[in-house]
């Protein structure tokens, strides 16, 4: 008889966030609805020094990354956490975020998506960024590559400006090759 | 956004993993290496479009490496990556053909225009080469030639395909004659009397591509300044021929795919349906079970154009079309240079027919040309043959095919000073086909 297949995703807030638990549970829901999978919240990292660069300042993401995807339980399928902290991964000077292409782990950071281009950003919007930060870098576990499509989710942003003028879903091109992925999960 | 092919050559692990992870997400194929020496290894097997190149290593150094790649494919562009200290390296670096130097750690948003605007630059060399070839190609338009077996049955299977609607997938070496194929197919079919439209898919970068297939209204983006029908649209009542099918992305698979499905399609920024009236025939060197198998080719699209497919043999499976073909391009070339030759030697036929022809009927097509071109008298000669250079003559021991082909490879880049491009040209093979070969023969340009 075949095992029961992972269909969780995991969002794995690290230390304290600046989010209150009802925004955690829409997120969960509009990562339900896109990825079709079931959503749950729980922290897996306890403490993360030993992914932070003394001289820069800021945690490697890469090194979390692949904690994250050691500790995951065996019934999880995808994890995204979430942190406070600025990352970054060698040579570039800073990532928003960052995921194993087709793996399991996605972290995404919300140091720079306070950043504003005019007036002090809402709540409503630092939220909002979060959101398509979340689902982009969880596309990307699920083999979704950065699209042209600028309105589409998986459209890389080299501006806070664009993360802003994107939606918060995914092109039909994107839908398609989602949908393959699933198949090909579902067929494993 | 274009996509590329990208080696990054470092001997940190870390940078290795993580910057290839992060322009794997912005959809280009990367590979890495630890080293100058199995950058160079991997670059026999592989070509790629750009290489990031941290320039302290230990061994061969970057700029050794920058040095080595240039001498074998100029056409690949080098970014040399770099500390703060040795920026007097990248700026020597720079003199010795680099692209640009990157001071670590950079913005990402630096990397990836810097990226973005190679391949700009690299899809519009490869543009105006394509449109000088399509200008010679539909100047040099020949119906198919042969009495071999194999061709008289690949004539039978297009007079019994020709008046079907079928799609047809066309299979074969470069140089094969797919493309006349499929244009023998149009002019037997009842579709002749409408357009018969080409579209070489490997010589558009990806936006190109669409825009060049589904066309668009005024106003779709900001250089459409008036509406332009695309080939799709133009393709209408005739046959649409789709050349190196092989080499489209998944985007543009998953739209076609839609298009022979609904049969129906939209011009970019357009809101009205058009009805897609054409017949489609595909063709690819490439092997396609092979690519959906790595995942960069839909079987559902593979399935729908391989409705009715055939094979072009290759030239070496049909010498005996050799002779045939050879004279009508002698008198097609002698007549275009209104040149007095008008024979081929007996013992340039012998040679001629010993010879593989890894460039197939295109190669033997730019030999002929070329010899009628260089010919003395009223008779060709071995000599004239670009096959019989000094290189290839001094082979005389070993004929394997491997072994011919490397020397045919040597005395046709030195003729033209080991100029990619004009060699592939000579060659009838496209430039990374000539790479590859020059790679795995382990060629040398000459110091």
């Amino acid at each position: 008889m075949n095992a029961r297949p992972k269909n969780t995703i995991l969002v794995s807030p690290v230390g304290d966030l600046d989010l209150d638990s009802e925004f955690l549970h829409e997120l969960c829901d509009k990562i339900s609805e896109i990825f079709g999978c079931e959503c749950e919240i729980m922290p897996l990292l306890k403490e993360i020094d030993f992914a932070r660069d003394p001289v820069r300042d800021q945690h490697h993401s890469t090194l979390l990354l692949e904690r994250l995807s050691a500790l995951a339980p065996h019934r999880v399928l995808k994890v995204l956490a979430i942190t406070t902290v600025d990352l970054f991964i060698p040579v570039l000077t800073y990532v928003y975020g960052e995921a194993q292409l087709g793996g399991k782990s996605s972290i995404i950071s919300t140091y720079r998506l306070q950043e504003t281009h005019s007036a002090k950003v809402t709540p409503a919007t630092y939220q909002c960024r979060i959101l398509k930060e979340a689902i982009h870098e969880l596309g990307h576990t699920f083999g979704l590559r950065h699209c042209p499509n600028e309105s589409c989710i998986m459209h890389y942003c080299r501006k806070i400006q664009d993360v802003d003028r994107k939606s918060t879903e995914l092109c039909r091109y994107c839908k398609v090759l989602l949908s393959d992925e699933m198949k090909r999960l579902a067929s494993e | 956004m274009g996509t590329a092919r990208i080696l990054i050559v470092d001997d940190e692990l870390i940078v290795r993993e993580s910057l290839g992870g992060w322009l794997e997400r912005d959809g280009h194929e990367v590979d890495t290496a630890q080293s100058g020496e199995e950058a160079l290894e991997k670059m026999k097997d592989t070509r790629f479009d750009i290489l990031l190149v941290d320039i302290k290593m230990e061994g061969m150094s970057g700029l050794d490496l920058l040095k080595a790649v240039k001498e074998t494919d100029p056409d690949v562009a080098v970014v040399m990556i770099t500390a703060y200290g040795s920026i007097s390296t990248a700026i020597e670096a720079m003199k010795n053909g680099a692209y640009e130097y990157l001071l670590k750690p950079f913005d990402p948003n630096e990397l990836g225009v810097l990226i973005e605007k190679i391949i700009e630059h690299q899809a519009q060399a490869l543009e105006t080469q394509f449109l000088r070839e399509q200008y010679k190609e539909r100047s040099r338009f020949e119906s198919m030639i042969g009495q071999s077996r194999a061709l008289q049955e690949i004539f039978s299977l297009i007079e019994d395909i020709a008046p079907t609607e079928s799609t047809v997938l066309i299979t074969g070496e470069t140089g094969t004659g797919k493309g006349l194929a499929a244009k023998a197919i149009h002019s037997k079919s009842p579709r002749h009397e409408g357009p018969f439209v080409v579209v070489n898919c490997g010589a558009f970068p990806e936006h190109l591509l669409e825009s060049e297939l589904f066309g668009y209204q005024k106003g779709a983006f900001t250089d459409a300044k008036t509406t332009k029908k695309g080939r799709l649209e133009l393709a209408h009542g005739g046959t649409l021929f789709l050349d190196e099918i092989g080499e489209i992305s998944m985007r543009m698979q998953i739209d076609l795919l839609r298009v022979l499905e609904d049969r129906v399609f939209y011009r970019l920024g357009g809101t009205q349906p058009i009805e897609a009236d054409f017949r489609v025939i595909a063709a690819t060197n490439k092997n396609l079970e092979k690519a959906i198998k790595e995942g960069s080719f839909r079987e559902d699209f593979y399935y729908r154009l391989n409705v009715i497919s055939f094979s072009m043999p290759p030239l070496r499976d049909h010498k005996e079309d050799i002779p045939l073909l050879a004279e009508h391009f002698l008198h097609r070339f002698a007549r275009e240079t209104n040149k007095p030759v008008d024979q081929i030697s007996r013992e340039a036929m012998d040679e001629m027919m010993l010879y593989e022809w890894p460039g197939n009927v295109r190669e033997l097509e730019n030999a002929i040309e070329r010899a009628v071109v260089v010919c003395k008298g009223r008779k060709i000669m071995p000599k004239d043959l670009p096959i019989f250079q000094p290189e290839y003559a001094a082979l005389p021991s070993d004929k394997s095919l491997k072994e011919v082909e490397r020397a045919h490879l040597i005395s046709v880049l030195n003729e033209n000073e080991w100029n990619i491009a004009k060699s592939a040209k000579v060659l009838g093979i496209d430039r990374s086909t000539l790479y590859n070969k020059i790679k795995r023969h382990n060629i040398s340009r000459p110091s």
